[in-house]
């Protein structure tokens, strides 16, 4: 076979030709050398001498395959109409197929001919030439045009109304549709008929068969929604619509081409979700506030798609929480107040938790609905009394790292301390824990009672990780504090005394405090003269004090300070650790039995609410004896000579160590001090940097500023006339509401 | 002896005793520390030079590296010398 250009008679090669295209198109057995000699007679033609006969060969196969199509259709019309869906696709079938042959055997016009003239891409998109309908086209491209035009135009209305038929018997018969690859197939030809098109190869699948299935669907799902909205509970109606939802995915997977699944998705929701949100979310309360789980996942599935659509949903599972939270809270009572405060918080937060994590998949929304139910909770203050969360969350962890805490592991602890952090964070007034938090460590330290450093230390790193190195910098002085004290009492009895052949009459150690960093109340400062039993080792420790540190004067804390003390007047001998205040009252009693209590506060010079409170605990257990009930000036005391106890070894300071009333009192005005300054100096910070500012920018960038608490806006103002009288600014003269700071 | 004192924990406070309420080159008071510090007290010590004259250690040390030819004290100018 020679590849050189020759003359050509058309119509006798075209002859052979047409026999073999009718075979390939109607797929019957064509013998290798046959299709090898037409492949050539495409080649001859196209390449013809003198001029080309392609364009010729192009109208001839073109009218050939018309005519093939409109043969094809009018047999399909002579057989029965039910069928014509699986007939139609039984004709595509083949079609399809042949004429991917038919391209293979035109490949040389297809490739040297047709694709030459054709516009590039980079035209079509960018060039405005218009689409020429009598362009040539591929002959794959052209054999599915023209079944199109002729097949599927004609049919289109048939066919369509067949497969909607068809989808609905299929829903109708719960998925079991015998010729579901039949539909598939049909569907698929309106999409593939197109697959040549560089751009809307889904137009025609849109308009024909997307359109009126989306509106049909759409019917259905509303009569069915209505259907069962009438006569189910909401727990079936949702059941069967997330079951409709599921039957409708997989629906669109076994039928539809992928980009329709959203569309239908979509349409599903709003006939079935939206047009009934109202009574949804009217159902939703009291499924939350019996906590139906299923149903309340089922809502969640059903709401889930459309975000705004969960937010009244999510109020509703906000407000369950708080109520609850609250309602367990008001429940609260006896004297374990802080456990069971810490405990109600903490088992809320486990429980919804957790349900979040089961029913809304953690969905974040709702994370953060909890979030805020938390909030609401922790910071609930009954009456007006904001500080009291804060106290109890400090308790709860006074109670924890105490001495004597009911035999709990380390881990125990620690678990427990982790879950006061979370509830930490939801705090609202944190400078006001910080308060309580430092006021019981100081006890604790000073008075020796942490049940380990190690958990102590662990705490406050916790702190310091949820809430800032500012926030806990005092508390990691106390403790460095603890550690220098220690270091000064070793040096102080195991070097100085030794060095300066000093023995000292008593056992000593000291807890040397840096004044600032401890929240040590002024109010309990007392005038004292010390008995001179003390005196020598003060004294002592004073000079080597004064070696150590230059500049430096000590102020003696003797209502913190304790020892213990040796009773031998007795049969058995105790040893007793008490308040100094205490062994100064007891030593009186060395030369006589008796003493008024004028006696003892004039002696000793004591404040009598002093006096009062640590003798009143003597008394109590009854190492001293009063004639009186309540303890008056002219009460005559007594050593209890019988005193008996029978432990050697016992602390009886514990109630005197407690937080009272008054203290929390003054916890609280302290804080608001605090509160006010920082505000103040907040203020004028800003102001310098600003110069000019509108109020309410101000406002806001205070409340910005503010992380351990949440300013009432009153106290801003009250902080802004405050500075304004003392001439750190003043109000701008031209404006109303703008402030300027004076330099 | 019918009691007997056998061990003492006491508790005492300490505060800096300066010839002055504030340091004379900060102006910020002994109480609490220079403003390059955060916390006052044994991160932020004060000084005193044989002249008696007491300032935050930050302070005159910023002052005294300052000074070019001879290093003087800020109120009295006398020769600058740490108290021993």
């Amino acid at each position: 076979m020679s590849l050189k250009p020759k003359e050509m008679n058309f119509s006798d090669t075209w002859g052979d030709l047409q026999k073999t295209v009718h075979g390939v198109i109607t797929l019957s057995n064509i013998p290798r050398y046959v299709w090898q000699d037409r492949f050539a007679d495409v080649y001859q033609l196209c390449v013809a001498y003198p001029e080309s006969l392609a364009d010729k060969l192009y109208i001839e196969t073109k009218n050939f395959l018309d005519n093939h199509v409109k043969g094809l259709l009018e047999h399909l019309s002579t057989l029965s109409h039910d069928n014509i869906i699986y007939n139609y696709y039984e004709c595509w079938r083949r079609y399809n197929k042949g004429i991917i042959y038919l391209h293979e055997l035109y490949s040389y016009l297809n490739n040297q001919h047709i694709r030459k003239n054709k516009l590039s891409e980079a035209e079509l998109i960018y060039g405005n030439h218009p689409i020429d309908d009598l362009e040539q086209m591929e002959i794959g491209e052209l054999g599915l045009e023209i079944w199109k035009k002729n097949m599927i135009e004609p049919l289109q209305g048939s066919l369509v109304s067949a497969i909607l038929e068809c989808i609905n018997q299929d829903r109708n018969n719960n998925g079991h549709l015998i010729n579901a690859e039949v539909v598939r197939g049909v569907i698929e030809s309106f999409v593939a008929v197109n697959k040549f098109k560089k751009r809307n190869n889904i137009e025609l699948y849109r308009t024909l068969l997307e359109k009126p299935l989306v509106a049909a669907s759409g019917e259905y799902f509303r009569s069915q929604a209505d259907i069962w909205f009438q006569n189910c509970t909401i727990t079936q109606y949702m059941e069967r619509v997330i079951k409709l939802f599921e039957e409708e995915s997989v629906r669109c997977q076994r039928f539809l081409h992928s980009s329709s699944h959203a569309i239908m998705k979509q349409c599903c929701e709003k006939y079935m979700v939206e047009d009934y949100l109202c009574a949804l979310y009217n159902e939703a309360k009291s499924i939350i506030s019996q906590e139906r789980q299923q149903d309340m996942a089922n809502m969640y599935i059903l709401l889930r798609s459309v975000s705004k659509n969960l937010i009244p949903y999510m109020t509703e599972f906000k407000d369950h929480i708080i109520e609850e939270g609250l309602q367990r809270l008001n429940e609260i009572k006896g004297d374990n107040m802080c456990m069971s405060f810490v405990e109600i918080i903490m088992s809320i937060y486990r429980k919804y938790k957790e349900m979040i994590e089961k029913i809304f998949q953690s969905d974040k929304n709702f994370t953060s609905a909890l979030d805020k139910a938390c909030i609401s909770i922790v910071n609930y203050s009954p009456d007006n009394k904001s500080y009291k969360s804060s106290e109890l969350l400090a308790k709860y962890c006074d109670q924890l790292l105490k001495k004597s805490s009911k035999g709990l592991s380390e881990m125990e602890v620690d678990e427990k301390l982790t879950d006061a952090i979370i509830i930490f964070k939801y705090l609202d007034d944190k400078d006001m824990f910080q308060k309580f938090y430092s006021r019981m460590l100081a006890k604790r330290l000073i008075h020796q009672n942490s049940q380990s450093m190690d958990a102590e230390e662990s705490m406050i790193d916790k702190l310091k990780t949820a809430c800032g190195y500012e926030f806990t910098n005092k508390l990691h002085r106390m403790f460095t504090d603890m550690k220098i004290s220690e270091d000064l009492t070793e040096k102080f009895n195991s070097q100085y005394l030794p060095d300066k052949r000093v023995v000292l009459s008593l056992n000593f150690h000291v807890h040397i405090l840096q004044a600032g960093s401890w929240p040590l109340g002024q109010t309990n400062i007392t005038s004292f003269t010390i008995p001179q039993e003390f005196t020598q080792s003060m004294q002592a420790f004073e000079k080597f004090y004064n070696c150590q540190y230059n500049g430096r004067r000590l102020t003696w804390m003797y209502h913190l300070s304790q020892g213990e003390l040796k009773l031998c007047y007795l049969n058995k001998v105790h040893l007793i650790t008490m308040q100094t205040f205490q062994m100064a009252i007891l030593l009186l009693f060395e030369n006589t039995l008796t003493m008024t209590c004028s006696e003892i506060v004039n002696t000793l010079q004591l404040n009598w609410d002093q006096f009062l409170k640590n003798c009143v605990t003597l008394v109590e257990c009854k190492i001293l004896l009063a004639n009186t009930k309540e303890l008056e000036n002219d009460t005559v005391l007594s050593l209890n000579e019988k005193y008996y106890n029978k432990r050697t070894r016992l602390r009886i300071t514990a109630s005197l160590q407690k937080e009272t009333p008054m203290e929390t009192t003054q916890t609280i005005t302290s804080v608001e001090e605090d509160r006010k300054l920082f505000i103040q100096a907040t203020i004028v910070r800003i102001m310098k940097s600003r110069k000019l500012l509108k109020h309410n920018a101000l406002i806001q960038e205070i409340l910005s500023q503010c992380i351990t608490f949440n300013p009432s806006i009153s106290m801003i103002k009250k902080c802004i006339e405050t500075l304004i009288e003392k001439q750190y600014m003043e109000r701008a003269r031209n404006s109303r509401d703008e402030y300027s700071y004076i330099a | 002896m019918k009691v007997k004192i056998k061990s003492w924990v006491g508790v005492a406070t300490w505060r800096w005793v300066a010839n002055d309420d504030t340091c004379g080159i900060c102006r910020l008071a002994f109480e609490n520390c220079c403003p390059d510090c955060k916390l006052p007290g044994d991160d932020c010590p004060l000084v005193w030079g044989q002249c008696s004259h007491c300032y935050h250690m930050h302070c005159i040390m910023k002052w005294l590296n300052s000074q070019q030819v001879r290093q003087l004290c800020p109120m009295c100018r006398q020769e600058w010398k740490f108290k021993e």
